[in-house]
């Protein structure tokens, strides 16, 4: 009897402490599949490179998920090719940067890295948009928030399509 | 009542009602399907068309598994009265987000969405493999299933659901307004059919009264004319034709009961029929009347002296003297085989001793022709009688001028004699 109930028990601890890794390993892999998605309503500046270039700066939630995911695809008629950077040096010449830096100072730099070089910068990182960054991506009980700053996508030269703004909490003004 | 019963006007006039009733129903029934495919189809087109406009903005909230802005959009489609339900699947067939219209029943929309999810299912191509949608209509409900395609690749169905009251309505007008220009239409052709009718019956209703007037007049001189030319113009000329055919058979009969075949005079039967007529005339008005009855003299022995022959040339002279002779009011009748009778209307005793001895002389006079070259005479004796009818009994009278006649013969031949009251 005593057995049954430390079974029980062994159980619903094992249930209550995978629960959130499930749901945070699902919202990386809806995470991943929407930076691809993202390119399909967004129009950026021409660049010379012969790439479509995802760059992932500081720590990597996704682990293999985004090599994975991308490798062999295209977008805007460019192979995809992911990058993984440590600092904003070493980002270089990106379409698209996720941000997973957790100091803000560091954060603000990288998103004003991406503004002068007209990249679409993304993050989950509250008040990643008010600060400049241009789409903040929130999961709120496994359902998906946009957030987009209009103005510093103008700002970067990069035109977001109206379905992806008509999703969107947009903030229209200049946040910075 | 029985159809063949029917006068020629009623036939005519149920004939063509009936053909123009036919064909209305064959023309209502086409138009009826035309209109029901034809507005079937553009329900479908709108229907299509409202989820393809709200596919478009789908596609993003499904790739974006934003099911707020989902049910946003498609609670926007509530502003489409008609619009039961819309839900969206995604790829691995779970409800992302649904629409239910408040104003629907739910148990049925419910029943019509399990009927539209089966009829999804047993496609032949898995709508994931589609790049068209479905689109397709029961009695009560329409429906699109359409794939959401992002990136080449289909993320998830959209299913629109709507009913078909608009349809029914738009049909129900239109047989309405079909039975309504029917009924209308079928009118008109009755009035028309009941005016034209006359085209075809006038010429059959003139020919049956013209008919009807032969059979109570015996009038066959009576004939009939249309201003058509087709086969009732022919019908009335062998109408006319078969007329006359009887008119000039009536007379020839008519002559031959009344007429003498060798000398073409009156004969007795209707010299006595027409002096019972100038006798009932005259005894009427109280006028004279005369009689006169001649006899050849010796005719007997012309025939056995000449033979018949010449007694039959001899007869036709003396005949043809009487006609010419006599006034063209008389009447000259061969009554007996040498006996001739003429009635002179309106003739006193004096008139008609005139008239008898001017023939008597004439016939005295005549040099009558027979053989080759030769001729020989005869003369006749002549009783005569007129006065003031008494009785209507004509024997009376041809017994007083076969009286007077008879004195005639006994006295000489060859005279006139009147009758003496004794």
């Amino acid at each position: 009897m005593t057995h049954k109930w430390f079974a029980l028990a062994v159980v619903l601890v094992a249930q209550l402490v995978a629960s959130p890794a499930q749901a945070s390993q699902e919202e990386n892999r809806l995470m991943a599949v929407f930076l691809g998605r993202f390119a399909s309503y967004i129009e950026l500046p021409d660049r010379a490179s012969k790439h479509f270039v995802i760059t992932l700066i500081d720590e990597n939630p996704f682990g293999s998920l985004l090599d994975d995911l991308y490798a062999g695809k295209v977008i805007g008629g460019k192979p995809v090719v992911i990058r993984y950077a440590t600092k904003v040096e070493d980002v270089g010449q990106s379409d698209m940067l996720f941000i997973t830096l957790v100091n803000p100072r560091s954060r603000q730099e990288a998103i004003d890295y991406g503004a002068r070089n007209s990249i679409l910068t993304i993050s989950t990182a509250t008040g990643f948009a008010e600060r400049g960054g241009i789409i903040q991506l929130d999961f709120v009980q496994q359902h998906t928030r946009i957030k987009i700053n209009h103005a510093a996508a103008v700002k970067s030269n990069i035109r977001i399509g109206a379905p992806l703004l008509s999703l969107a909490s947009v903030i229209r003004g200049d946040a910075q | 009542m029985k159809f063949s019963n029917l006068s020629i006007r009623l036939k005519l006039v149920v004939l063509l009602g009936a053909s123009a009733a036919i064909a209305l129903v064959i023309s209502a029934v086409m138009s009826l399907v035309l209109t029901f495919v034809s507005v079937r189809d553009e329900s479908l087109r709108h229907l299509q068309q409202t989820a393809d406009i709200a596919r478009d903005n789908l596609t993003a909230t499904l790739a974006f598994r934003d099911n707020a802005s989902a049910a946003r959009m498609l609670d926007s489609l509530s502003t489409n009265p008609r619009i039961l339900a819309a839900f969206i699947d995604d790829e691995d067939s779970q409800r992302f987000s649904e629409f239910v219209s408040p104003a629907s029943p739910a148990a049925q929309t419910m029943a019509y969405l399990a009927q539209v999810s089966a009829l999804a299912k047993n496609q032949h191509t898995p709508l994931f493999q589609r790049r068209e949608g479905i689109a397709s209509m029961t009695w009560s409900y329409m429906f699109t299933v359409n794939p959401i395609v992002f990136d080449g690749k289909t993320i998830g169905t959209l299913t629109i659901l709507s009913d078909n009251v608009d349809l029914k309505e738009r049909l129900s007008t239109y047989i309405v307004m079909q039975l309504l220009i029917s009924v209308l239409t079928l009118v008109i052709v009755v009035f028309i059919a009941f005016r034209l009718q006359g085209t075809f019956t006038a010429p059959i209703f003139q020919l049956i009264e013209a008919i009807r007037e032969i059979s109570q007049t015996k009038n066959y001189a009576v004939s009939v004319d249309t201003l058509q030319k087709d086969e009732f113009r022919t019908l009335y000329t062998h109408f006319n034709d078969m007329i006359a055919e009887i008119r000039d058979r009536d007379a020839m009969l008519s002559r031959l009961a009344t007429t003498d075949p060798l000398t073409g005079l009156a004969n007795r039967r209707h010299a006595m029929e027409v002096m019972q007529f100038m006798v009932s005339r005259a005894r009427r008005k109280q006028e004279s009347f005369g009689l006169v009855m001649f006899d050849i003299d010796h005719f007997k022995s012309i025939n056995d002296r000449y033979g018949h022959p010449v007694g039959d040339v001899v007869l036709k002279t003396v005949a043809g003297i009487l006609t010419h002779t006599a006034r063209e009011i008389d009447l000259v009748a061969r009554i007996g085989g040498e006996e001739f009778l003429v009635l002179c209307d309106k003739s006193d005793l004096q008139a008609t001793h005139l008239i008898a001895e001017r023939i008597r002389l004439a016939i005295e006079l005549a040099a009558i022709p027979y053989g080759e070259g030769n001729s020989l005479q005869v003369t006749t004796s002549g009783g005569v009688y007129a006065s003031v009818p008494d009785t209507e009994v004509l024997d009376v009278y041809l017994s007083r001028v076969d009286g007077a006649l008879y004195q005639a013969k006994e006295t000489g031949r060859n005279k006139i004699v009147n009758w003496e009251k004794a």
